[in-house]
């Protein structure tokens, strides 16, 4: 009895440690564990077939699967590599999607700047077309990177492509964030009553935060999974 | 084989070892092995990152299938897989011809 407890745990100490050393999307974790459990009890039945006891096909399979550790490492960059392109994904979408339903809100319900009893200054219309072109850039950027991702993909190590991608995500998160915080300063600094003179833009505005962090969230935990990998 | 020589391979034996079928992770392995007479000796859940980068490439595909009773996660090579592979080939035929040329002394192989 206590033999057949030691031998079923061969494997399962095995995946335990490979699994609590992985992090990444919850599903492509539990579809890569998945797969090796596959794979050592193929591994074990084969061994079983040559005439090997269960603990020792067990320890075979687990032998042959390879270190726990220089597993773990190859498994997480590509946890980190598919975590980075979720997040570009959603930039390279959320972004302009984004942009233009505020965009398309402002005009439908404040109107355009002219409409306004005095004119923008021209500093602030800067800020404005900088936050703009912050929120289009980041998403081409994006985009951009996931195109090279792709291309590059057998050509570059896989660590250095994860580490790369969680960067861009967070750049690309952090300059829409200050793009997004001078509008909002310029606004109280020009005219703090336009924050609030529009409910639905004030719930618009208060979406287009949440969706933000939100963004820096995944951009953060992008590169928290690129930087555990040895 | 050492693992280390093996590495820098491993994509092209993988999309080899998938040409014209479908397997999942464990037949690949077990192909891999039988076509090298058992002499790749890599770590075989090295296989499984690998099979991803491919995936990641556009060089394989994979889908979730019901298997001998169990749902495994089964890969194909996809057209652009097939091109890298053919693409594989020659740069190899012509490194080995390169390397027998030399090493070789111009011998039999060189020739062909």
């Amino acid at each position: 009895m206590g033999a057949d407890v030691m031998d079923v745990d061969v494997v399962d100490r095995y995946m335990t440690e490979l699994g609590s050393r992985l992090q990444g999307s919850k599903k492509q974790v539990r579809e890569l564990l998945t797969e090796t459990r596959d794979s050592l009890a193929d591994a074990t039945e084969a061994h079983l077939d040559r005439g090997l006891t269960e603990r020792e096909a067990q320890e075979r399979a687990v032998e042959e699967f390879g270190p726990v550790r220089e597993i773990a490492n190859e498994y997480q960059a590509e946890l980190a590599v598919a975590y980075g392109t979720r997040t570009l994904v959603w930039l390279a979408i959320v972004l302009p999607l984004m942009h233009m339903a505020w965009e398309y809100g402002r005009m439908l319900l404040i109107g355009p700047w002219r409409d306004f009893g005095t004119m923008p200054p021209d500093w602030y219309l800067f800020i404005a077309k900088a936050n703009d072109l912050t929120s289009g850039i980041a998403s081409g950027v994006a985009l951009v990177a996931l195109v090279l991702g792709r291309v590059l993909a057998r050509k570059y190590d896989t660590k250095l492509l994860a580490r790369l991608g969680a960067t861009i995500a967070l750049v690309a998160v952090g300059a829409v964030l200050l793009g997004n915080v001078a509008i909002i300063l310029a606004t109280a600094h020009f005219d703090a009553s336009r924050l609030v003179q529009s409910l639905p833009m004030s719930i618009a505005s208060l979406v287009t935060w949440i969706v933000i962090v939100r963004l820096g969230l995944l951009a953060r935990r992008c590169l928290s999974c690129a930087t555990i990998v040895a | 084989m050492k693992p280390d020589a093996l590495r820098g391979h491993l994509d092209a034996l993988l999309l080899a070892t998938l040409d014209g079928k479908q397997l999942h992770g464990y037949a690949i392995i077990e192909a891999l092995q039988q076509g090298s007479g058992g002499a790749l000796d890599l770590p075989t859940g090295t296989v499984y990152p690998a099979l991803r980068r491919l995936e990641r490439a556009g060089h394989v595909s994979s889908d979730w299938s019901t298997v001998g009773g169990r749902k495994r996660r089964t890969y194909k090579l996809t057209q652009a897989g097939q091109r890298a592979l053919n693409a594989e080939r020659d740069a190899w035929r012509e490194f080995t011809t390169v390397i027998d040329g030399v090493l070789g002394g111009g011998g039999k192989w060189a020739q062909t």
